[in-house]
């Protein structure tokens, strides 16, 4: 056994020599960043409206504090998503950073204490005064990590909504009005079929079928039915009349043709670069689009609408600064998170295509933009963001594709599609 | 892997030369075939690499590009810092392919030759840790680094894949120390040779081409790996370049021209190193056989 007793001490020894280099190391670190470095974490592109916003904030920050710099790292969304909870638990946790909403990301980092409650802060502030309702609700948690309840534990500074992206040369060329009723929106459809083009683009590998069903369940619906649904304030019943009305909608909407079949292996991606290449007629999905489609699509002339004849529609605020627990620099992290709730940023947002929260209509120079700001202004001012059909439980994302696939396949009815939604969420729900 | 399809057809056509035989032109026609399969997912990496985000938009994945449209490539070298991540690369694999052979030797010394009590649980014991899968470990792992102040520093990596490559190496060299010849062995302890000399002088000596091969194996592997990378090293100072590429998937979106620029600078390190080492591996798979 003796080597197996060398490769120990070989082990003990690089042990050893790693801790006192790590010791070194961490001394530094505290040292060095007491009040005079703010250690930010994102994870949106550079070329992205929120990249560019935040990298003017970055700038804003480090001239109205001089002496501190700011030590920005750009991350992966993968690696927040699966590491975030051991960083905030150890002393590597960043200052402030970007962190997903919702129930299983920040409401339950606040669970377990890993994010710091910045109520007083956002009072003192007044960021709350620039955020409505339905923005709010999924920056604040209740004691058993619930969004909308009543603590703060992150301010959004962008949101998002969905909306229906239309190909305008093709509505002209095909000689179909731009609908402004529901009547209009299958008509138009309807007339798309009839040239034999395939009026929705569809991504069934990914997110997009289980929006447009949820899209559908929703004009039925109203705010409680929401709350009960997001926030477990009711019971949830599937078959009931809105969800009923969405799936077996949705189901039809795929045997008329409005949604391909074959859509139901397509990845959101592709479904983009499908709208993007010029094929398809319409495209209903998130405003995370808009910059891209902004920037990439050249050929032809499109717009947006949102969906017709709906008191509710998906959306909510975009991702969250929080600040860890074990921040070093919370004073620091307010005054970046402050920066950005500013109009200059906020207008930078509007600017490149984002959805900002309290932007300046009157500086946002191009009207496409002006329009993805009103229509976001529609939407919170009659409270109509109803966030997102995967949330409420823990893996129903997955439930969600793999129901709306058997929809598009025709391989369940309804009914058993609903009844499979429903065995999962309850199954799923938090005790 | 596409060195390795690359390289094969060679053999039938050295055979046909001597015998003209019509089933070694179908195995020739089949390898090339599986060949350009295997090198297919790898021309459409090209492709898209060197195509604008506009072009791929307009043309689809599947179209060559228009010209040589090098930014893509560019921005992600510097959007990452790419210079320091292949540092990383390279210091972590390094390290944990000469630790992990030489633990492996070590160990399949006393499982090989010496044949200690037990041998037989322990190389099933170390197969049963080859087969956990690194999400059970992570865990544990990560509690142990930050209790030991290593957290987030490339050291706790080394470690970790030191010490999970050379289980395999350990395993697979046993087997080969297993079947040395024993003359050889009685030869030098007649001589007086210590077992530290035996090892030294006649072990690693003779079995050199085994130990290139897991040198490079243990290389490629360590440098592929991302789960654990990508909880262990935090800091983007300390990234390794398959937790760089990770950068560029966001949440909904993905940038699919940058993201094949990316995943072509970090294929091409391992492909220069594995052609490097394309002779080591050939010689090495003959190591069992004695001179």
């Amino acid at each position: 056994m003796f080597k197996r007793g060398k490769g120990a001490a070989l082990l003990a020894a690089l042990t050893a020599g790693s801790l006192a280099l790590s010791a070194c190391g961490g001394g530094d670190d505290t040292s060095g960043s007491a009040g005079k470095e703010l250690r930010l974490w994102h994870y949106e592109g550079p070329t992205s409206a929120m990249g560019v916003a935040w990298k003017q904030a970055i700038q804003e920050f480090e001239s109205t504090h001089p002496g501190v710099k700011v030590k920005f790292e750009e991350k992966g969304f993968e690696q927040i998503q699966k590491t975030a909870p051991m960083v905030l638990n150890s002393k590597d946790a960043p200052d402030v950073m970007e962190y997903n909403k919702g129930n299983a990301t920040a409401g339950l980092l606040s669970k377990q204490g890993l994010l710091t409650d910045m109520t007083s802060e956002v009072t003192k502030r007044g960021w709350d005064k620039l955020l409505g309702p339905s923005v709010q609700t999924t920056a604040k948690y209740d004691a058993k990590g619930v969004m909308g309840g009543d603590k703060w534990f992150g301010v959004p500074n962008y949101a998002e909504y969905l909306m229906v992206y239309y190909n305008k040369d093709l509505f002209d060329e095909n000689d179909v009005k731009v609908p402004t009723t529901f009547a209009e929106f299958t008509a138009a459809m309807d007339a798309f079929v009839k040239k034999g083009i395939t009026p929705l683009g569809n991504g069934g590998a990914e997110y997009m079928a289980q929006q447009y069903l949820y899209q559908l369940a929703l004009t039925k619906a109203d705010r409680a039915w929401v709350d009960g649904f997001e926030r477990y304030t009711s019971k949830v019943d599937f078959h009931d009349a809105a969800w009923t009305y969405g799936a077996t909608t949705f189901a039809d909407w795929v045997k008329k043709g409005y949604i391909a079949k074959n859509s139901v292996g397509v990845k959101a991606e592709d479904a983009g670069a499908a709208f993007i290449s010029g094929k398809v007629p319409m495209l209903f999905s998130g405003s995370w689009w808009y910059g891209r489609f902004a920037s990439d699509i050249k050929a032809f002339e499109w717009d947006t609408f949102l969906w017709p004849e709906t008191k509710l529609t998906l959306g909510s605020s975009g991702n969250l600064w929080v600040v860890p627990q074990g921040s070093k620099n919370k004073r620091l992290a307010y005054d970046f998170i402050d920066i950005t709730m500013k109009k200059g940023i906020q207008n930078t947002l509007a600017n490149n295509g984002g959805v900002p929260v309290a932007a300046d209509e009157a500086v946002v120079n191009s009207p496409k933009n002006k329009q993805l700001i009103q229509n976001f202004g529609t939407l919170v001012g009659t409270d109509a963001l109803a966030f997102y059909p995967d949330w409420p439980v823990a893996g129903f994302y997955d439930t969600f594709v793999a129901q709306t696939q058997k929809l598009i396949n025709g391989s369940a009815p309804p009914d058993r599609v609903l009844g499979d939604l429903q065995k999962a969420y309850d199954s799923g729900l938090p005790k | 892997m596409s060195a390795t399809a690359a390289q094969s057809p060679i053999k039938p056509r050295v055979r046909t030369r001597r015998r003209r035989d019509p089933s070694s032109h179908m195995v020739l026609v089949a390898l090339i075939v599986l060949a350009a399969v295997m090198l297919l997912p790898f021309v459409i990496v090209v492709f898209n690499a060197l195509k604008t985000p506009q072009e791929y938009g307009a043309n689809g994945a599947l179209a060559p590009p228009e010209g040589f449209y090098l930014q893509g490539l560019k921005d992600f070298w510097e959007r990452v810092d790419f210079g320091r991540k292949l540092l990383n690369s390279i210091i972590i694999s390094g390290s944990v392919a000469v630790l992990a052979v030489i633990l492996s030797v070590l160990n399949a010394y006393a499982l090989g030759i010496g044949r200690i009590k037990g041998r037989l649980w322990i190389l099933v014991l170390l197969l049963m840790a080859n087969t956990l899968p690194q999400e059970a470990l992570v865990y544990p792992l990560y509690y142990l680094s930050k209790q030991l102040g290593i957290y987030d520093t490339r050291l706790s990596v080394i470690i970790v894949f030191a010490v999970i490559q050379s289980a395999f190496g350990t395993y697979l060299l046993s087997s080969v120390l297993g079947a040395f010849p024993r003359p050889l062995l009685e030869a030098a302890r007649m001589d007086g040779a210590s077992k530290w000399q035996v090892l030294w002088r006649i072990i690693v000596p003779v079995t050199r081409p085994t130990l290139s091969v897991l040198l490079v194996f243990f290389f490629i592997w360590t440098w592929n790996e991302f789960l654990i990378p990508l909880v262990f090293l935090i800091s983007n100072d300390n990234q390794t370049v398959s937790v760089a590429l990770g950068v560029l998937h966001g949440q909904r979106l993905m940038d699919a021209t940058m993201s094949s620029a990316s995943a072509l600078l970090g294929i091409l390190p391992t492909l220069i190193f594995f052609l490097i080492f394309q002779r080591t591996l050939t010689r090495g798979l003959t190591a069992g056989s004695i001179k």
